[in-house]
């Protein structure tokens, strides 16, 4: 059951993700008056801070409604883990030390984590 | 937009990702008040093949979009997790478990983004073999 409840819900995340870089992709792939703007992981920021929203009001929700704690897991592991990501965030970093674009990388990096933590704080103390 | 198959590869990939990341949370738990190496470990391998397919990929561009979509932000995009770091970190810094949040942060960014790295040396290789 909870295995179940976790893979839908991790579909539903990845789906989300992908809808959202897809929708960033495609703006930043129209001629713009000032040139081509030059590419930086703003989906995956987006995505990142979202989830950690999440799973910050999960622990708070889910006991709150009375609901199974699978679904709790299933929130937290199957939404939040399959909308976020790590692996886009290190490799697009990566992508831009690889450019020279260091101060584009280190606030990949710090932007990121800092709006996660604020974000997960914000969901952890609405959900209390 | 992208076309249907791209969703659907994603939805699989998807699936895939977070049922291997949800088994191994499973088969390795990760205990309370230390590093949850479980996360650790599919953050810096997800990270590795992640970086080494990109570049494989920005090599070889005519790769079907489909297959890129259902392996990177489905399969490896799922399996990877950044909202479960933040969160251990949090839960950690409130029970005052200070000295092991700073090493699974630190431990999470330089392994993190070394995988990444070293994936990038590697897809550029592979590419290379390849077109030779």
């Amino acid at each position: 059951m909870a295995a179940a409840l976790v893979g839908v819900f991790g579909v539903a995340g990845a789906l989300l993700r992908f809808a959202i870089d897809s929708w960033f992709a495609h703006r930043t792939s129209r001629p713009g008056t000032a040139g081509t703007p030059r590419h930086w992981p703003w989906a995956t920021l987006v995505v990142n801070v979202t989830g950690c929203l999440i799973i910050g009001l999960s622990i708070g929700i889910t006991g709150r409604l009375g609901l199974a704690p699978e679904w709790q897991t299933a929130v937290a592991t199957g939404f939040a883990g399959g909308l976020t990501t790590f692996s886009s965030w290190t490799t697009a970093t990566v992508r831009l030390l690889s450019e020279s674009r260091f101060g584009a990388a280190a606030l990949n990096v710090g932007v990121n984590l800092g709006a996660g933590f604020t974000a997960a704080a914000i969901g952890i103390a609405l959900a209390s | 937009m992208p076309d249907w198959r791209a969703w659907l590869a994603v939805a699989v990939g998807g699936l895939a990702g977070t049922e291997l990341r949800y088994g191994l949370g499973l088969a390795f738990p990760d205990t309370a008040a230390a590093v949850p190496w479980t996360t650790l470990g599919i953050n810096v391998a997800g990270s590795f093949v992640l970086a080494a397919l990109t570049t494989v990929w920005i090599a070889r561009p005519h790769t079907a979009f489909w297959v890129r979509a259902g392996l990177g932000p489905g399969l490896l995009g799922s399996f990877t997790t950044f909202s479960a770091v933040i969160f251990s970190i949090d839960h950690l810094a409130r029970a005052a478990e200070h000295p092991v949040w700073l090493v699974y942060l630190g431990m999470s960014l330089l392994l993190g983004l070394g995988a990444a790295a070293a994936g990038w040396r590697t897809g550029r290789l592979v590419a290379d073999r390849l077109a030779s």
